[in-house]
């Protein structure tokens, strides 16, 4: 690892933007760690919060690829995300009105494809549009899609849900029975750390210490810790998969479609063909998402389909900076935390209004506050979109450039 | 007969939904951009009255079994989200360096933070107006129409602000300006209009007219901060299906959407309703589906006819 190896000059290569996003995550990441030795925060919760995580992360690529890459504005990642937890739970849950009882892979399977089939419905209908009637467009279909769930009570079970999802890996040879066969681990963290902080002017002191806590780490950690290894796993393969078809041929048509369509046109790409290939790619990724819901979630219900989920993953992917997967990979987690934060929050019994709307108010105040004053998002796309060796091998500078010819070179 | 009763409920649907898409049509074609934040700013315009109402409820006599409070209240409510809407585009759009689709994700930033803020002060919960309910008209019972006279005012009220709409659209100097600015933005400016200004009047009208489809909205249901956000919907759909840009395109759009929205519980009974066919003949679509059914149709436009049924064929 470079930054590993030479952590100066990986530090000076980044730009500002990236010290930030380093720097904050450096924090956050030790204030969960303080969380995690002081006891404030369970083991198998913090996992819990990595999954969902994780899950975030793979909708915002789903949506980077369409959006990012190739300009499609698709407001139905609910009803994508939706897809991909019913087919699951349709093939496994004990409740499910259809089949059930699947191995979990058949449901994985089973879900892709029926992602794959309402990609290409809604996408024959709306991709030809101008891009504003595909938001409006998409949107509509996701409610209809999420009307159907609700009120197919034959297919689908209806309000009820379904239950009874067992996970992912049941009837695997070792996973299955990863997390009973594993001892019950006890880490005593012993008391001895203490810091104090006098801020000065205020007169106010701070005391940090961390108490002695034991960490159980029993059958519900080694469960979660199997879902993280599966998100991590989606995770890892579908930004392989992304940044390789990315780079290809294939991605420069869907960049030059997405900043100018009739010039793709012109040069003979057949842009609506490209464009159904970008929206189903991106649908699986999403319906990926689905299924690793269903099954950390084990029961799913029409709620699930709700489209402030659409919202939060378009949050997500323009605050990481739109065509930028580790911006979406960055932006999947920061709204986690606003999700799973402001929750936090109900504890504090002084806060003299209802804090639900509060975590609205932040996404809100977040998407205006983004577009007025950094439109490009945190981590805009810079070299992720060029092969490494074209920038290694390129020279820094001509061999005879003008300025040397002009000024005698050097002094710059 | 039942078809009438469905009518009936679908002009008043149909009343709230136009005041609605105009305000959106008309912001859509001179800010140039789909406003997401309309929905919200019909929940500003019904919260602000519901407030108001508490004030000025008892006032004076009544007409058509509203207080003249209510009517009060509801100038309170146009005159709110006007107010809104003009120091959202002053604070937040006007600022902005972004292209129509920016602008988009930007209300839909906005519509979240007039519905937080209204769910902040008034919490989750259904409110309504003060306002005895009232029993349907007794002589329109016996052709089984079920309209209260709540119902009446809030197809008169509309028709009187749309009836005003057109005349100052056709007949006044700014409604002239604003024409001309729909059309063509660059020609308008050339030829000496000041854009800005007819660009604040444009949000002054459309808000205005979307807080009192907010207000009837909520008379006829109830007042939740969800409210606008749930309509919005429906709103593009008759946007669409009438032709953005058209104001008369919205109003026509707007009437078919409320129309069938209401229309869609008979699809199961259809045969009973329909002459000539037998009493069997039914669409197995229920009325869950009622939203549904209008947005199929607003993508079905959008394919067949991409500027709508009153814009000009492409």
């Amino acid at each position: 690892m470079a930054a590993l190896d030479y952590p100066r000059g990986y530090w000076a290569e980044l730009t500002r933007a990236e010290r930030g996003v380093t720097a904050f995550l450096v924090a956050f990441g030790a204030l969960l760690l303080f969380g995690l030795l002081s006891g404030g925060l369970a083991p198998a919760y913090f996992l819990y919060l990595v999954g969902i995580g994780g899950m975030y992360a793979l909708l915002s690529f789903g949506l980077n690829s369409q959006w990012g890459f190739t300009g499609l504005i698709n407001f139905s990642v609910a009803a994508f995300f939706g897809i991909g937890a019913y087919g699951t739970a349709l093939m496994t849950g004990n409740t499910s009105p259809i089949a059930g009882g699947f191995n979990p892979l058949v449901g994985l399977l089973v879900a892709l494809v029926l992602a794959a089939v309402l990609a290409v419905l809604i996408g024959v209908p709306t991709l030809r549009l101008r891009a504003d009637y595909l938001a409006i467009a998409s949107l509509g279909l996701a409610e209809v899609v999420r009307t159907i769930v609700k009120n197919q009570r034959g297919w689908t079970n209806g309000t009820a849900g379904i239950r009874g999802i067992p996970s992912f890996f049941e009837g695997w040879p070792v996973l299955a029975t990863f997390p009973t066969a594993m001892p019950t681990l006890e880490v005593v963290v012993s008391p001895g750390w203490r810091t104090a902080i006098d801020v000065p002017f205020v007169g106010l002191g701070l005391e940090f210490e961390i108490p002695a806590s034991t960490l159980v780490l029993g059958t519900s950690f080694w469960r979660a810790l199997l879902n993280v290894a599966l998100v991590l796993t989606f995770l890892g393969a579908s930004y392989a998969l992304l940044r390789r078809v990315h780079r290809s041929p294939w991605g420069r048509v869907l960049r030059t479609i997405r900043s100018d369509e009739d010039l793709a046109r012109a040069l003979g790409k057949h842009t609506y063909s490209f464009k159904m290939q970008s929206f189903v790619l991106g649908s699986l990724l999403m319906a990926l998402a689905g299924v690793f819901y269903a099954h950390l979630n084990l029961f799913v219900s029409p709620g699930d389909l709700d489209p402030i989920t659409t919202f939060y993953v378009w949050v997500a992917v323009i605050l990481g900076g739109s065509g930028s997967n580790r911006g979406a990979l960055f932006g999947g987690f920061v709204v986690v935390a606003i999700r799973q934060g402001t929750r936090f929050l109900n504890e504090f019994a002084w806060i003299p209004f209802d804090v639900a709307p509060l975590r609205l108010l932040l996404i809100g105040v977040l998407i205006v506050v983004l577009m007025r004053y950094r439109p490009q998002g945190v981590l805009p796309p810079q070299r992720e979109l060029i092969w490494p060796s074209a920038v290694d091998e390129a020279p820094s500078r001509p061999d005879s450039g003008v300025r040397e010819a002009k000024g005698g070179g050097g002094g710059e | 007969m039942v078809l009438l009763d469905h009518i009936a409920s679908g002009l008043i649907f149909s009343s709230i939904i136009v005041l609605g898409s105009i305000g959106l049509s008309l912001v859509y074609s001179i800010a140039d951009f789909a406003n997401f934040a309309h929905g919200d700013t019909m929940t500003v315009g019904a919260y602000s009255a519901f407030v108001a109402f508490g004030f000025v409820g008892g006032l004076g006599g009544a007409v058509l079994g509203l207080p003249f409070g209510f009517f009060a209240a509801l100038l309170v409510g146009i005159v709110a989200a006007a107010v809104v809407a003009v120091v959202t585009e002053k604070v937040v759009y006007e600022g902005l360096d972004v292209d129509s689709i920016g602008m988009l994700i930007t209300s839909i930033g906005i519509a979240f933070v007039y519905r937080a803020l209204v769910q902040m002060y008034f919490g989750a919960d259904p409110v309504r107006y003060d306002i005895q309910a009232l029993r349907p008209i007794e002589w329109l019972l016996p052709y089984e129409i079920r309209v209260t006279q709540h119902d009446v005012a809030i197809v008169v009220s509309a028709a009187v602000l749309v009836t005003g709409l057109h005349v100052l659209l056709q007949y006044s100097d700014l409604g002239r300006k604003m024409r001309a600015m729909a059309d063509n933005p660059d020609l308008a400016r050339v030829s000496g209009i000041r854009t800005d200004r007819i660009k604040l009047w444009t949000w002054i009208i459309g808000a205005g007219l979307a807080g009192a489809g907010g207000v009837f909205l909520g008379l006829y249901n109830l007042l939740n901060p969800r409210m606008g956000f749930d309509l919005l919907l429906l709103i593009f759909a008759a946007v669409i299906l009438g032709g953005i840009g058209s104001v008369y395109g919205a109003m026509l759009g707007g009437f078919l959407i409320g129309m069938i929205h209401e229309l869609v519980p008979l699809f199961t009974q259809l045969g009973t309703v329909l002459p000539l066919v037998p009493d069997s003949f039914a669409i197995p679509i229920s009325n869950q589906y009622a939203s549904a059914v209008a947005f199929v149709i607003m993508v079905v436009v959008l394919l067949l006819r991409p500027r709508g049924i009153a814009g000009e064929a492409v």
